[in-house]
């Protein structure tokens, strides 16, 4: 092609000068032998567009030519550098007059071949420009590069098939018997046809005539006869309703041939017929792949063609991504230990050492956050929360000596229960079942109950040191103990599987939404992701200062594949689950920073506790010009 | 059953299973050997490889209630001692995740 460049300049002016000349020259045949009436159609049409064309090009434009002209008058010098002036000028209308002055340069067709790839890319463009309906020139395109969009007797096929003329459907189908692979493809195929030709006929009525089909036709196929005992019963059936029904068919129409057509596909080659719409599902490929790779992508959902530009690849920036501080939360007066937002996002709690669980309402447009309630009486500080699944009730659990847990009803915003033990016993964790009525609860004392909401334990599990808690959507026991593992445990028959054996002590843990990742804090090592189904480590994600403090990182973005913790560098360090590099480091913070709590329905928003007294609420630099605040630090 | 993936945590003094002689531990791991089980002598290593555990099984012993875990040779499946799941007693709470030994059922060589 690319050599074509420079005579095609020069074929451009020769074209234009010789326009009516050319018209007048007999074409070429058609590159495609045995379709010759094709050439004979597209021969008359190239005719009347250049006829067209030459009527529109030669006053409107005149310059080429004429530029061309002047320059050649005007000596060798010139005349190169003005030739790809020229060349340039007319390359606009080029796309249009090389398709009328095809038949000028004929012998070009049989000069250029195209590779298989190349020929397979033409095929798709003009597959796409059919459907557009720009049929015209996928004549045109089919005449010049000689490759043909699929086979002729393949799209006859499929014409007939959708316009439901099944006799000849099936004599065309026998043209096409050489294509087939399948040993009995072709019976297959024609049982097919036959079948919705049969269901078309019940449809309309036509009882006899469907019987017919059945007897004769369907039945002299001599396959499936299963399915054609099946297809009897059909006919007995009084309302269409009930037969679309137990039929699973769409009805008569274009979309119950299209899905024929695509059954029939199946079976054919895709040389010989091009799989329907393939450029588009292509591109669409194309996004997905593009979305994965997105660092910052915490769009919701996946790309559709739509969304995105096919001119470059998709990537977010950073600006879309939440990386400022929107909102510093300063109602705590000691260091803030937790912090969590409710399952269906509306509330964040956050637990301080100086013994206050704060409610916060969660403005879903602004993302600000407002201060509901306070709860106090907590004779320790809050060092774990859990919500319940119906984020109705909240657990808080104090530290190693605390022997209480307390349960708060948030709507009600009063203490539904309290638990007190004897002052050995500890209870540093809790979870919720699904029920959202039980929870177990437990500490490194040896302590592991399960319990009601009111706080009677139902069960208790002894000979375990408990770090954290977890319970998976379907009702799964996940419990860290001191002996740095993390162990599956089922009360109703008293048994426990090791799942995770670290090397270093756990100090927390979340666990993925579909239960399959678990997501652990390790003393001195940091942020390690292990499977929980393959029970190995995924990744170990590097950056944080971890060891002396209960930290808690969380999982966050639409499919979870982020990943945030804090550390005791102060800062909040953030990566892409594929990644051990951090991808962003927020700074912001005075000291450790202890948990992050990433907005469970809006990936725009996560929540940081800070041993400096501060919550810090992180957005997108859009959310941050909503709300005005004094004192918001970008971050590093 | 495949090979059997042995472990050897090298050291100046080996003690290995005295059925098979393979490599439990060594001298650094030792943390006391003021301890007593059913053969008689036994020390209390801090950690021990190439064993097998049993499940958890809840004991009355001298120093109170304990959780243990039987521990047997990984090779050749012989006794050799328990490893401390749990304490009841806070005073025992040093014992757990560690291994008893008994002495009776290795062997101490000299490692290089």
């Amino acid at each position: 092609m690319s050599t074509s460049t420079n005579s095609g300049g020069q074929q451009q002016t020769l074209s234009l000068d010789n326009a009516a000349t050319a018209s007048s020259t007999p074409l070429p045949l058609a590159s495609d032998p045995n379709d010759n009436n094709n050439s004979e159609r597209l021969k008359q049409q190239t005719q009347r567009l250049t006829h067209h064309l030459n009527g529109l090009t030669s006053p409107t434009i005149p310059s080429p030519s004429s530029a061309a002209n002047v320059s050649s008058s005007n000596g060798h010098e010139a005349s190169s550098a003005n030739g790809n002036n020229n060349h340039f000028i007319t390359s606009s209308t080029q796309t249009i007059i090389t398709g009328s002055s095809y038949p000028s340069n004929g012998d070009s067709n049989s000069s250029r071949t195209f590779s298989n790839s190349q020929k397979e890319v033409l095929r798709l463009i003009g597959q796409h420009l059919q459907s557009v309906g720009l049929s015209k020139t996928v004549d045109i395109l089919i005449h010049e590069s000689g490759c043909v969009l699929e086979h002729e007797q393949a799209s006859n096929f499929r014409e007939l098939i959708m316009s439901g003329k099944w006799t000849e459907a099936i004599v065309a189908l026998e043209k096409l018997k050489q294509y087939i692979e399948e040993r009995d493809g072709i019976q297959q195929m024609k049982y097919l046809i036959l079948e919705q030709k049969y269901f078309e006929l019940i449809e309309d009525n036509h009882a006899m005539e469907a019987l017919q089909c059945l007897r004769y036709e369907i039945q002299g196929l001599k396959i499936r006869t299963e399915r054609t005992h099946e297809l009897t019963t059909f006919l007995m059936f009084n309302s269409m309703k009930d037969m679309y029904k137990a039929a699973n068919w769409s009805g008569k129409g274009f979309l119950s041939r299209q899905n024929l057509m695509e059954k029939l596909q199946k079976f054919l080659p895709p040389d010989v017929m091009l799989p329907p719409k393939r450029l588009e599902s292509l591109l669409t490929q194309a996004v997905e792949l593009q979305q994965e790779r997105c660092t910052y992508h915490v769009r919701p959902g996946t790309l559709t063609l739509e969304d995105v530009s096919l001119l470059k690849d998709h990537a977010c920036s950073k600006q879309t991504f939440p990386c400022v501080t929107i909102q510093t939360l300063t109602e705590h007066s000691d260091e803030v230990w937790f912090c969590k937002f409710s399952p269906d996002g509306t509330k964040l709690a956050t637990g301080s050492k100086d013994g206050y669980l704060h409610i916060y309402d969660v403005d879903l447009e602004t993302y600000k956050m407002k201060l509901r309630k306070q709860f106090e009486g907590h004779s320790f500080g809050i060092g774990c929360i859990a919500w319940c699944p119906f984020s109705r009730y909240v657990i808080a659990c104090g530290t190693d000596e605390c022997n209480e847990l307390w349960i708060w009803d948030v709507e009600q915003e009063e203490q539904r229960s309290r638990m007190t033990h004897t002052p050995e016993d500890s209870l540093t964790c809790a979870a919720w079942l699904p029920c959202g009525q039980r929870f177990v609860c437990g500490g490194s004392r040896g302590q592991f109950y399960y319990c009601d909401i009111d706080g009677n334990v139902i069960d208790s599990w002894e000979g375990v040191r408990l770090q954290c808690l977890h319970v998976t959507h379907d009702g799964l026991i996940l419990a860290a103990d001191a002996q740095k593992r993390i162990s599956s445990y089922k009360f109703d028959s008293l048994t426990d599987q090791q799942i995770i054996h670290e090397d270093h002590p756990i100090m927390s843990f979340t666990v993925s939404k579909d239960g399959r990742l678990a997501l652990l804090n390790i003393a001195t090592q940091g942020v390690h992701l292990w499977d929980l189904h393959d029970k190995q480590l995924v990744r170990k994600y590097q950056g944080v200062t971890q060891g002396n403090y209960v930290n808690h990182a969380t999982f966050g973005g639409p499919n979870e594949e982020f990943i945030a913790s804090g550390s005791e560098d102060s800062k909040v360090y953030l990566w892409h689950r594929r990644q051990e590099r951090p991808i962003m480091v927020f700074s912001g913070h005075t000291r450790t920073v202890n948990c992050v709590s990433w907005h469970p329905t809006s990936p725009l928003v996560f929540a940081s506790a800070s041993d400096d007294a501060t919550v810090r609420i992180w957005s997108t630099p859009e959310h941050q010009t909503k709300t005005v605040l004094p004192n918001n630090e970008p971050s590093s | 059953m495949g090979r059997v993936f042995l472990e050897h945590l090298g050291g100046q003094r080996i003690f290995s299973c005295a059925h098979c002689e393979t490599p439990l531990t060594n001298r650094n791991e030792l943390v006391s050997t003021r301890f007593t089980g059913a053969t008689g002598r036994a020390f209390l290593f801090s950690r021990v490889v190439n064993t097998k555990q049993s499940a958890v099984q809840e004991r009355m012993m001298l120093t109170g209630r304990h959780f243990v875990r039987d521990i047997s040779c990984k090779k050749c499946d012989a006794k050799l001692g328990w490893m401390y799941e749990f304490a009841t007693e806070e005073t025992q709470r040093y014992k757990e995740g560690r291994v008893i030994l008994e002495r009776a059922l290795i062997n101490e060589t000299d490692g290089f």
